[in-house]
C-alpha cells in the first residue's frame, strides 16, 4: 500500500505496530512523526521501507535534550509515490545512546549515522565503516553538536 | 583514513584537494589499470559547524550564515530557513513577496545550471571556453540581482514575513528583455554542446543509475528525474508562487550522466517560462508583514523542504523558549549524491577518464555536503 | 620575503658601483615578476564563485597576468579562497612549504582572515595562524574590484622586493 494518504498511514501503522510504536501523528500535510520504542526498531523499520512504500532514504540526524536528560535520533524517509516524508524518531538515554544500524535498510543512511556519531556521540551497533566523516581524525575536542560542548580546541 | 590494501593490481591514487577540478574534497580511487575498483569520499575540508552556529544566532540573524552554505545558489537556502522560521512563528507571507521570492529564486537556478554545465563542459576535457561563456551569461543575470538585491552573490533578501525591498521601476521589462536574449544563447549551447558528438562520446552511458537505485540510494534533484522519475518540490509540495506558474518536470529516460546534464539544462527553459510569467503577471500589495527585531519563540518545530538547483533541501527546525532556535538540522542534497558517488563504481563499470564527467553530472558542491 | 629596515649584504657589494647595477636589476626582475603572478588554483570555500566569476569575461584578471595553473611546484602564489577549515588549512601549510620562493599569500574573503560570519564555529581556522600572510582581502564575498585592488597591492609590494643576490646569514 504505497499510495496512501497521511491519515491512512497512521491509522494503519497504529493498528499493526501497536505495542512498539509510542506515538504516530500527523504535523501537517505531507508530514508524519513516528516515535518507536528502542527495542521494535529494526521490525518497524522494514516494515514502513517494505509495506508502507518508504523507499527514499533522506538523512538521519540527533537531537540532544540535555535537561530531560534523552537524545532522540531521527531518520527522515521519503516515499516517492505519495510524497510524505516520514521522520522516524526513537529516544536514547543521554549517558549511554546506542542502537542498532539501519544501513542494512537503508544503505545510504551510512553516511549519515556516521556523522551523527562524531557530533553527538551515538554508537551505532553493526555499522561497517564508522571513521569520522567531517571532523580530522585526530580531533579530540568532544562531541561537538551536544549541548555542553564549550568549544574546546582539538589536540593539535 | 583506513589504511590501502598494498596488491600488486590495484593502485591508489588521492584525488586532493588541491586540483583544478577536484572541488573543495579528497577523493581516494582505486585503480585496477584503468577501471576504477572503488572510490573512497574524504569530505569534511570545509567544515564549518553550520549547525552549531545557527543555535547561537537569532532568528534574523541566522540567515546570514545559512546563505553561504552553497554560494552558487543562495536565494533557494534562504528561503528554505525562512520558510521554517515563518511555520515555527506563525507569520503569514503576502501574495506579492511570494512572487517576488520566485523570481529571485529561479533566476539563481538559472545561474547555477549555467555555472554547473561550464564546469562539467571543462572537466569533460574541452577547454574553459564554454565555461568563459556562461560567465558572460550570468554577468547579466547577476547584474540584474544586483540592481535588485544590492548583492552579487549571497544577497540576504528574503526575511520572515516577505522581502527586503520591491522590484525598482522598469525591472519587469529588463527581465522580459534578459529572457529573450537567453533563450537565443540557450539554442546555441544546445548544438554547441550537447549535440557535440565528443560530448556524445564522453557522456552517454557513463555513470548508468537504474531507477531503482536512484530511490533506494537517496537521489533527489536533478539525478533522480534524469533517472525519469518525476519528483520535484515545487510541484509535490507547492511553496512560494509556484502554486500559481505554469511549468513541467523535466525528466529524461537515459539514466545517464547525458541525461542528467540535459536534464538541468532543459530546466534553465523552464525557468525562463516562468520568469516570463512573473515579470507579466506579477500582482501587487505589500511586500512583507511586520516581523518584531526580537522574536520570542513558544516550543514546537517545523521542517520545510525546498529544490534548490542540486535537488531538495530540508531544514528541520526545532525550538523552545528563546530568541535562539533550539536545534537546526540541515538536509543537503550533495551528501545524498556522494554516497550515490560512491557506489556507481560498483554499479556500473567506470574508467579513469569517467570519474570527472559523473561526478560533475551529479552536481556535487562539497560546501553543502559538509555544512 | 626580504625587509626593507634591515641592511642588506648583497653578494657582489664589494665591486664598485654595483649598487647601481642592483637597483636596475631589482627593477627588472620586479617588473617581470609583478605581472606574472600566477596563483595556485585552490579554492578552499565559498568565495570561488566569485573568483571565477572574475577571472571571466567582465573583470578580467588575466590581463594583469594572474593565471590560476595547476601544480604548486610552478606557482608562486597561494590564494586562499574562502573559508579554511583544520582539515584545509594543514594541507595549505604543506603546500606552502612544498612552492618555491619566492612566494607569497593572499587571503581572499572575511573567512580566512578572521573566521568572517563563522567567527563563533569550531570547525574554521583564521589561515594566517597556519602560513604567513601578505595581502588579505576582505568582503564576503569581496567584489572583483576588491580583488583585483588586492592584486595590484600585491604588485606593487613585488615591484619593491629586492632578492637578487641578497646573502642570507
Amino acid at each position: 500500500m504505497s499510495s496512501v494518504n497521511e491519515a491512512e498511514f497512521v491509522d494503519a501503522i497504529s493498528a499493526s505496530h501497536s505495542e512498539s510504536i509510542e506515538s504516530a501523528t500527523i504535523l501537517r500535510s505531507k508530514r508524519v512523526s513516528v516515535v518507536v520504542k528502542l527495542e521494535a526498531i529494526l521490525e518497524v523499520a522494514e516494515a514502513l521501507r517494505d509495506e508502507y512504500g518508504f523507499k527514499t532514504p533522506s538523512a538521519a540526524g540527533g537531537v540532544d535534550y540535555n535537561r530531560e536528560d534523552r537524545m532522540q535520533m531521527i531518520y527522515y524517509l521519503f516515499n516517492p509515490d505519495s510524497k510524505i516524508t516520514l521522520t522516524y524518531r526513537v529516544d536514547l538515554p543521554r549517558d549511554d545512546p546506542s542502537l542498532p544500524t539501519l544501513t542494512g535498510i537503508w544503505e545510504a543512511m551510512s553516511f549519515h549515522e556516521r556523522e551523527a556519531h562524531e557530533m553527538f556521540g551515538i554508537e551505532f551497533e553493526g555499522h561497517s565503516n564508522m571513521i569520522p566523516l567531517l571532523i580530522t581524525p585526530d580531533w579530540r575536542g568532544g562531541y561537538p553538536l551536544r549541548k555542553d560542548f564549550k568549544g574546546e580546541a582539538p589536540a593539535e | 583514513m583506513s589504511e590501502p590494501t598494498i596488491t600488486p593490481d590495484i593502485m591508489r591514487i588521492s584525488w586532493g584537494p588541491q586540483h583544478p577540478m577536484s572541488g573543495q574534497t579528497r577523493i581516494l580511487l582505486d585503480l585496477d589499470g584503468e577501471k576504477i575498483h572503488k572510490i573512497t569520499a574524504d569530505l569534511g575540508f570545509t567544515h564549518r559547524g553550520m549547525e552549531k552556529i545557527l543555535e547561537n544566532r537569532t532568528f534574523l540573524k541566522g540567515i546570514i550564515p545559512i546563505e553561504r552554505m552553497a554560494m552558487i545558489d543562495t536565494p533557494n537556502i534562504g528561503i528554505g530557513y525562512v520558510m521554517a522560521t515563518e511555520e515555527v512563528l506563525g507569520i503569514e507571507v503576502p501574495e506579492r513577496a511570494n512572487w517576488i521570492r520566485s523570481l529571485v529564486c529561479e533566476m539563481s537556478r538559472i545561474s547555477s545550471h549555467l555555472y554547473a554545465f561550464g564546469l562539467q563542459v571543462e572537466a569533460t576535457g574541452f577547454f574553459p571556453a564554454v565555461f568563459l561563456w556562461t560567465t558572460a551569461d550570468r554577468v547579466l543575470l547577476l547584474d540584474l540581482l544586483e540592481e535588485l538585491t544590492g548583492a552579487r552573490f549571497s544577497y540576504n533578501f528574503f526575511l520572515p514575513g516577505g522581502v527586503m525591498k520591491d522590484l525598482p521601476e522598469g525591472f519587469e521589462d529588463r527581465v522580459i528583455e534578459i529572457v529573450h536574449y537567453l533563450r537565443r544563447r540557450f539554442k546555441d549551447y544546445w548544438t554547441a554542446m550537447i549535440e557535440n558528438v565528443l560530448f556524445e562520446i564522453r557522456c552517454n552511458d557513463v555513470g548508468i543509475l537504474t531507477p531503482e537505485n536512484a530511490i533506494r540510494l537517496g537521489a533527489c534533484g536533478p539525478v533522480v528525474r534524469g533517472s525519469g522519475q518525476p519528483i520535484d518540490v515545487r510541484r509535490d509540495e507547492p511553496y512560494a508562487a509556484y502554486a500559481d506558474l505554469d511549468f513541467d518536470v523535466i525528466t529524461e529516460p537515459a539514466c545517464d550522466s547525458m541525461a542528467r546534464t540535459k536534464v538541468r539544462f532543459r530546466e534553465i527553459g523552464e525557468s525562463l517560462k516562468m520568469m516570463e510569467q512573473i515579470a507579466n503577471e506579477i500582482p501587487g500589495g505589500p511586500i512583507r508583514t511586520r516581523f518584531p527585531l526580537f522574536t520570542r519563540s513558544k516550543p514546537g518545530e517545523a521542517y520545510s523542504r525546498v529544490e534548490t538547483a542540486r535537488g531538495e533541501m530540508g531544514i528541520h527546525m526545532f525550538t523552545n523558549v528563546g530568541m535562539n532556535p533550539y536545534r537546526v538540522k540541515i538536509n543537503s542534497p550533495s551528501l545524498r549524491h556522494m554516497y550515490i558517488f560512491e557506489r556507481l563504481c560498483e554499479l556500473d563499470r567506470m574508467t579513469m577518464a569517467d570519474v570527472p564527467v559523473v561526478v560533475n553530472s551529479l552536481d556535487v558542491w562539497y560546501l553543502d555536503a559538509d555544512r | 620575503m626580504v625587509e626593507e629596515s634591515v641592511e642588506l649584504k648583497r653578494a657582489l657589494d664589494w665591486v664598485p658601483g654595483s649598487g647601481a647595477v642592483y637597483s636596475i636589476v631589482d627593477y627588472v626582475a620586479g617588473w617581470a615578476r609583478k605581472y606574472s603572478i600566477w596563483p595556485m588554483h585552490f579554492v578552499t570555500g565559498c568565495c570561488g564563485p566569485e573568483f571565477m566569476q572574475t577571472s571571466g569575461v567582465e573583470y578580467d584578471m588575466e590581463r594583469l597576468g594572474i593565471l590560476p595553473f595547476a601544480s604548486v611546484r610552478q606557482c608562486d602564489c597561494i590564494m586562499v579562497i574562502g573559508v579554511v577549515s583544520r582539515k584545509m588549512a594543514i594541507r595549505v601549510k604543506y603546500l606552502y612549504e612544498q612552492m618555491g620562493e619566492p612566494k607569497w599569500v593572499v587571503s581572499v574573503g572575511a573567512c580566512p582572515t578572521g573566521k568572517g560570519p563563522f567567527f563563533d564555529s569550531y570547525g574554521a581556522v583564521p589561515v594566517d595562524e597556519y602560513v604567513p600572510v601578505d595581502i588579505y582581502i576582505p568582503g564576503c564575498p569581496p567584489r572583483p574590484e576588491a580583488m583585483i585592488h588586492g592584486m595590484m597591492l600585491l604588485q606593487d609590494m613585488i615591484k619593491n622586493e629586492k632578492r637578487i643576490g641578497v646573502k642570507r646569514e
